[in-house]
């Protein structure tokens, strides 16, 4: 045994004995490489140059291959064939930079990019499971500010791209999916995605004209591809649980707060006197500790699922790509639930050598549940009491209250609230080539959207808790959005010189039509919303038709001499419907140009930089996100009559007039940007200014009511946004075995309002503020809680010991209106993300963390506060003559939570948050257990979601902004990716 | 080639242009409507609507019957800064609310006035529609002036954006009413078939309030003799018969505003009919003023009984103003006893309709309640010792505008009609129009006609008065035992000079913060923010 073992270790450093030696250089400057990894194919064994460049390597045998490694460069491998010196030349890999990146109406070399774009590969987004595809990228895309809107099923996606300019218009970007605009981004399935790429600074919008103002998202989705048809399937299977929900007061807390609010009025001096301020039932209750956490008996846990099937073929003419979807979710709440249907075709076909058509479609059902808000109700319901009786039946309203139980919509036949949506899009295209370097392209996109919306409450529902009978709601809405483009394009090459010309003519238009129908008191519950000509009462009907048009011509020439100096010129002319006659039409042109420093000679000496890129583009970009008919004023049906059965028609006139007068909100860009990888590509890094000036806002602005109207669209004002984004990818450990790549990005955005109808005056009215950005809060400042030995001068300002204390900002000895301040920002000051993908062998980790910080929210916890004890309250820090404090005021009776002082004050708080986004891990299975069951690719993973957040909020994820409806959720995922 | 192609591009975009214009089948302007006979009808019609945002609405009540010597803050009560003065403020959101219906209702109005001659209307027809207008015009700029003073006026439609606001005397406005009031009583005709348009008599009742207002007292009395006599008016025969349900539209009610039961037909928001309409809609006087009953032994909430908002209690002075053992108008008025609805939460004993609370003026010992099931809220236990509110929660309920009617316990909207002008008020003013020119007796005359009708029988002479007792505080004494509740409060207060002498004297807790700047309601702020001539419209005195 023991001569065994001697004799393999033997064995082993005799074959240790082959040696080889070399040195490695770089292919182009003949520099010697430092740190290139070398490895012996399929073993351990490895080792790494010398500061010379000089390896050496003991292999076992001297046939092995040799496999070289470096950043930056392009992996090599070489047979030993027995030699033992190898001299090596490796090449810089260019592939980062030859990618190919979509820009508008066409597509660029990442090395020839001139604006500010960020590019994100179909890889990526899959790998968090993800509803919209938009919350994949949260934090990873340097500038853009995306949230979560709530924690309902299928909620809504915030983006924002660099800040507000607007401060009425819609900010959210344009989404290009396949060339054509198309706003419902939450259709797309991110399996189905190529790439993503976001347009940020105004020259790369500046195509898009008026449209891209808010920044521009291009999606392109999965083509066929000539071959052999490949199948992926994916699919994912999670549990959603409520990300924290704070409790309100228990019955004791809630009965010493009422007991202390009739205390401070006198009536309450000790239990005994409990019945004069207590019911029976709560009487009782409180004998018996009897009471109910209504928000726990509302939230469950929810399910979300997935399933994707994708196929990809063609032959040489044809190439085609279609996938099927069913996503389900069900949320915290019953009644909540989301599923979406959805099946995707695209088809290129080649049909000579100068013409190509092809056509990308997709068809998506949503059938959705929605839940009316029950947390409300729960939230403020007096806790003294239970939901069900003794012999367990559901008790409408507990107590003989007037508070509705929370639970009522959960009942049999009580509620429903349905939604259901068709959405059809098909972009179909022609593309001729005539001559070499020219195309001509016909777009025709349409987008078909049909939706249902039913809404049946019964007279026991929450919603119809304060009126008399059932209501039955259908409506109906279809929009047409047509988008029809003819793009040109022209490239040419003459010596050193490259030109490519864009002509593009464009027509959208959006047509909407919908109505709504309305009954109540039918007789059958059962019959929802089905049968409207049953109801008794409250019959009501109205339809509505809504169109706006868009016409733009645009031309873009890019030029660049050597690869190295490059320059883009785009003008762009919009016509808009929606703005006044004589304003509809403007022209949009901008600039941009970059320099290739690396590629310069005088670079090649250094080895600091592998890459550097300076860029610097200004643009003017337009904006007619108003309504349309805001140039005419309208007339606005009041419901009158002179006797209980004809209908007297009377007409007011609209709280908002016309302005003959509305024209394009204007906003120019400068941004300069710097792209560099430096460590030999170890680290890369995008690193952008920018600074966006907007004049001519298009501001519903608050009129002098006197006037008899209240409102206006106007071209008012100017905001500014500037910042600085980076983007950090680093590459942090590079073996075989391990590689761990970092990505940061940081955003820091400075918005502020430099004028509204002058430079001086604050809006008040509308809450803008110069100098502030758009959103923001405006109250009185809470300084604490009057306390006892401050009764005189308090006094002097009308209080008491015990009401909120804020601060008299003017000093002028009163509290009003006057001393009211901006108290923070609704927006971030920063926020950042750090995201890291390891792979070790066949498994991989991704660990990514979001940070916002900086932001305002309005807590709806911190302001639930009733003095009076009429309704719950959460169980807060309250004053009393024996007890003091500074967080919240004194219980009483006698007055009213709205007629409580400065009660407002209560909820304001820093919203900052960092997170623990997600953490994926997954394991590949080898390749060559998968040939044995004709699998090309096996991936399975589990996924948790929104794992950890920390904030100064406590128990409440704070990225849903301070309401307690619909708290956000975090998930736990397990997905399979196959391809066969 | 080159003249071709600028052919081309002026052809392109004048199809564009074409293309460009907007097409808005759903919407209706102005110059659309308001230019035919049937269109301007709707225009008429629209402007009796903003009426509905003042009466039978919480704000309506606030603003005109709060803050006077009648009322105090219930627990519920919503605007206090109101009733009490407490911190009142131009933020006030009852102040920008009805600012804003009240402007709109005079845009409206100048809108119809200054088209009227191009609606295509008969001589007749224009004649009437004119006059409905100016009427109209003349009633929302009454309550403009008094509420706010000599703020904006204009008599002309907006046809523009508009920044600034006028400050115009307070003279300037009456002229205008005087004007407009003139050619209403000239125009109108005597009656209408569609209940709630103005008709010549309601004209004369609403300008006999203005003469009063005014200091024209001779005419005032004229006027007022008029619409008591002339018109088929009259009194009902008892007091408590003005209350009831199904005798909404009874011959004592000069104007209302006319609350439909066809819910559909009322105020209330609702996306689909009427997106910016009124939060609650219709009547909601019945929710106000009543205690909070339901959750007191042996009662839960139930239609009868109605859906207590608990926002506002009767001042003690007003429940004393009233000898109930003559004044048939106290019963009437208030509601001071509950009847048990629930054995569930019953002291042992009690049956269904037996007394389970009661609420009492007086002070009660002990010895009084003893043994009663029932529990018992006497003067001491609601109101402090000076009179003010003690348990805002539990007090002697205004009943005039309970609705038992309404479909179920919870339902907001009520279809009693909102009287603006009755026949009692007219006996009022002739009274006080009288007194002012110095015929007591002729005073004491018109009173003991309200005085008569109220007494409860058997007790008719206790309740008749001579020239002696008149004096303009009796008349605001018997305006509150007639009137409490409906509207008029404030107006009388301020026009007799009488609002800060008799809060003082008579209601404690309004007292405590009552200031003589608070004669004028502070203007909206929004209205302040939004004005661009801020040197020239300013706010009233004594407001920040």
């Amino acid at each position: 045994m023991f001569c065994w073992l001697l004799l393999c270790t033997v064995s082993w450093t005799f074959a240790q004995s082959h040696v080889v030696k070399g040195k490695i250089t770089d292919a182009t400057t003949g520099e010697p490489l430092v740190m290139v990894s070398v490895q012996l194919k399929g073993t351990t064994t490895g080792t790494q140059t010398d500061a010379s460049g000089n390896f050496s390597i003991n292999v076992p045998n001297p046939q092995g291959v040799l496999t070289f490694t470096y950043l930056g460069y392009e992996a090599l491998s070489r047979n030993i064939e027995g030699n033992t010196s190898l001299s090596i030349v490796m090449t810089k890999d260019n592939k980062q930079l030859d990618e190919v990146v979509v820009i508008g109406y066409g597509e660029v070399k990442k090395r020839d990019l001139t604006g500010s774009v960020v590019s994100v590969k179909g890889a990526e987004l899959r790998k968090v499971p993800t509803t919209n595809v938009m919350e994949s990228v949260q934090g990873k895309l340097p500038g853009v500010d995306i949230t979560k809107s709530s924690g309902a099923s299928g909620a809504k996606i915030n983006v924002t791209v660099r800040g507000n300019r607007s401060i009425r218009a819609d900010n959210g970007p344009l989404y290009i999916v396949d060339g054509v605009q198309y706003q419902n981004i939450q259709d797309i399935n991110p399996n189905d995605i190529q790439s993503m790429e976001v347009l940020k600074d105004a020259s790369s919008t500046a195509i898009y004209g008026s449209r891209g103002a808010n920044g521009v998202i291009i999606i392109t989705t999965r083509k066929g591809a000539t071959g052999k048809p490949k199948v992926s399937l994916n699919s994912y299977l999670g549990s959603n649980e409520v990300a924290g929900y704070p409790a309100m007061m228990t019955g004791p807390q809630y009965v010493a707060l009422k007991r202390e609010a009739y205390h401070t009025t006198g009536r309450w001096n000790s239990e005994a006197d409990d019945a004069l301020i207590f019911n029976a039932a709560e009487v009782n209750a409180i004998q018996n500790n009897l009471w109910t956490n209504y928000a726990d008996l509302l939230i469950h846990n929810g399910l979300q699922q997935d399933y994707q099937v994708g196929v990809t073929g063609g032959s040489d003419k044809t190439k085609v790509y279609f996938s099927l979807d069913y996503f389900d979710e069900k949320g915290i709440l019953k009644l909540d639930r989301t599923r979406r249907y959805s099946a995707r075709l695209n088809i290129d076909q080649t049909i000579s050598n100068t013409l190509k058509a092809g056509m990308q479609s997709q068809v998506t059902y949503y059938d959705q549940n929605a839940r009316r808000d029950p947390l409300n109700q729960a939230n403020k319901i007096v806790p003294l009491n239970g939901p069900y009786d003794a012999d367990g039946n559901f008790v409408l309203f507990p107590n003989n209250g007037s508070a509705i139980n929370p639970l009522a919509d959960e009942q049999p036949n009580i509620y429903q609230n349905n939604a259901r949506v068709t959405r059809t899009f098909i972009n179909a295209y022609v593309e001729l080539t005539p001559l070499k370097g020219l195309s001509l392209r016909s777009n025709l996109g349409v987008t078909l959207d049909n939706a249902r919306q039913g809404i049946f409450a019964a007279k026991n529902s929450i919603d119809r808790s304060t009126a008399s009978t059932s209501r039955s709601q259908y409506n109906t809405g279809a929009q047409r959005y047509l988008s029809w483009e003819n793009v040109a394009n022209y490239s040419h090459q003459f010596g050193q010189h490259t030109i490519g010309i864009t002509g593009v003519a464009s027509l959208l238009s959006d047509q909407r039509d919908s109505s709504f129908l309305q009954g109540e008191g039918q007789l059958l519950p059962s019959q929802l919303y089905y049968a409207l000509a049953n109801s008794v009462s409250g019959i009501a009907v109205r339809t509505n038709y809504l169109s706006s048009k868009l016409i733009s011509f645009t031309g873009r020439v890019n030029y660049n001499y050597k690869g190295k100096y490059l320059l883009s010129l785009t003008g762009r002319s919009d016509g808009s419907s929606k703005l006044a006659p004589g304003n509809k039409w403007a022209f949009f042109p901008s600039a941009a140009a970059a320099w290739r420093i690396s590629d310069e000679s005088f670079m090649h000496g250094q080895k600091v930089f592998s890459d550097l890129k300076l860029r610097a583009s200004y643009g003017i970009a337009g904006n007619d996100a108003v309504s349309p008919y805001s140039t005419a004023s309208y007339l606005s049906k009041i419901p009158f009559s002179y006797d209980d059965t004809n209908a007297a028609l009377a007409y007011g006139i609209g709280s908002q007039i016309g302005n003959r007068g509305l024209k394009w909100e204007l906003s120019a860009t400068t941004d300069v940007g710097l792209d560099f990888s430096v460590l030999n590509g170890r680290v890369g890094a995008t690193v952008d200014y920018y600074d966006t000036r907007t004049k001519d806002l298009l501001l519903q602005r608050t009129l002098p009511s006197s006037s008899g109207v209240t409102t206006v669209i106007q071209n008012i004002g100017k905001t500014r946004n500037r910042g600085i984004e980076i983007g950090l990818n680093t590459t942090n450990i590079s073996t075989s075995k391990l590689t761990w790549t970092s990505n940061i990005t940081f955003s820091k955005n400075k918005e502020e309002i430099v004028a509204l109808a002058d430079a001086k005056t604050n809006d008040v009215a509308n809450g803008w503020f110069i100098g502030y950005p758009v959103k923001v809060y405006y109250d009185y400042q809470k300084l604490g809680i009057w306390q006892t030995d401050e009764a005189t001068e308090a006094a002097k300002f009308g209080y008491k010991p015990g009401d909120i204390k804020v601060r008299d900002l003017n000093g002028d000895g009163a509290l009003n209106t006057q001393d009211r301040m901006v108290l923070g920002r609704q927006v971030p000051t920063w926020s950042g993300g750090f995201n890291n993908d390891i792979r070790f062998a066949n498994f991989d980790l991704n660990i990514y963390v979001f940070a916002r910080i900086g932001q305002y929210i309005y807590s709806e916890y911190a302001a639930k506060f009733d003095p009076q004890g009429l309704e719950n309250s959460a169980p807060l820090d309250y004053w009393t003559p024996d007890h003091a404090t500074n967080a919240y005021p004194r219980p009483n009776a006698s007055v009213s939570k709205d007629g409580t002082p400065f009660i407002k004050t209560l909820g304001y708080q820093d919203g900052s948050f960092v997170k623990i986004r997600n953490i994926s891990l997954g394991y590949t299975l080898p390749a060559g257990a998968l040939k044995t069951v004709h699998l090309s690719n096996v991936r399975v993973y589990v996924t948790g979601k929104n794992l950890i957040t920390f904030s100064k909020v406590k128990d409440y994820d704070p990225e849903r902004g301070g309401d307690l409806s619909n708290p956000l959720t975090k998930m736990y995922v397990a997905g399979l990716n196959v391809e066969f | 080639m080159k003249r071709y192609y600028i052919l081309l591009i002026l052809l392109t975009s004048f199809a564009c242009n074409k293309q460009l214009e907007e097409y808005n089948p759903s919407g209706l302007t102005t110059d659309q409507v308001f230019s035919t006979p049937e269109g301007f009808e709707t225009l008429v019609n629209a402007v009796y609507t903003y009426n509905r945002w003042w009466y039978g609405k919480e704000e309506g009540y606030s603003i005109s019957e709060m803050g006077t010597d009648l009322w105090t803050s219930g627990t519920g009560d919503k605007y206090p800064d109101i009733t009490q003065y407490i911190n009142l403020q131009a933020s006030n959101t009852v102040m920008s609310g009805l600012w804003k219906q009240l402007y709109a209702a005079i845009n409206l109005c100048n809108t119809g006035i200054g088209r009227i001659d191009k609606a295509g209307y008969t001589d007749a027809v224009r004649k009437t529609r004119n006059a409905e207008l100016r009427f109209m015009r003349a009633f929302y700029y009454w309550h403009i002036v008094e509420m706010w003073g000599g703020v904006h006026f204009t008599v002309d439609e907006t046809t523009g954006v508009q920044t600034t606001a006028n400050r115009t005397s307070v003279d300037t406005f009456y002229a205008q009413i005087f004007r407009d009031l003139d050619v209403a009583i000239n125009d109108l005709p005597l009656t209408t078939t569609d209940y709630g348009r103005a008709t010549k008599p309601v004209a004369q009742a609403f300008l006999a309030r203005m003469c009063l207002t005014r200091g024209l007292n001779a005419r005032a009395a004229v006027l007022a003799d008029s619409v008591i006599n002339n018109y088929g008016y009259s009194l009902q025969a008892k007091y408590a018969d003005l209350w009831n349900m199904s005798n909404l539209q009874n011959k004592e009610v000069v104007w209302a505003v006319n609350y439909m039961k066809n819910l559909v037909f009322d105020d209330r928001v609702d996306a689909t009919l009427y997106p910016n309409g009124h939060s609650r809609g219709a009547n909601n006087g019945h929710l106000m003023f009543i205690m909070k009953y339901d959750d007191l032994p042996g009662m839960q909430r139930d239609v009868a009984n109605g859906r207590p908002f608990n926002r506002y209690m009767p001042s003690l002075f007003l429940l004393n103003l009233f000898n109930e053992k003559a004044d048939a108008r106290y019963a009437a008025t208030f509601k001071q006893v509950w009847y048990c609805n629930n054995l569930k939460t019953a002291p042992a004993g009690m049956k269904l309709g037996d007394t389970a609370i009661v609420v009492t003026k007086y002070a009660v010992s002990n010895a009084d309640t003893a043994g009663k099931k029932y529990r018992t809220y006497d003067r001491n236990m609601v109101y402090a010792t000076g009179g003010g509110g003690k348990d805002r929660t539990h007090y002697i309920s205004l009943q005039k505008f309970d609705d038992p009617t309404r479909a179920s316990v919870n339902e907001e909207e009520s279809a009693r009609d909102a009287f603006i002008i009755r026949l009692a008020e007219m006996y009022l003013i002739a009274a006080e129009a009288q007194f002012n020119l110095g015929n007591s007796a002729k005073a004491a005359e018109y009173i003991n006609v309200l005085r008569k009708r109220a007494a409860i029988a058997g007790h008719e002479a206790e309740m008749v008065v001579t020239s002696a007792d008149i004096s303009l505080d009796f008349i605001l004494d018997e305006r509150a035992r007639e009137l409490a509740g409906e509207q008029l409060r404030w107006f009388d207060l301020k026009r007799t000079g009488k609002l800060e002498e008799r809060i003082k004297k008579y209601s404690p807790d309004p007292a405590a913060y009552f200031q003589s700047y608070h004669n004028l309601r502070p203007i909206p702020q929004d209205q302040i923010d939004a004005v661009t001539n801020k040197a020239e419209f300013t706010q009233n005195p004594g407001y920040q």
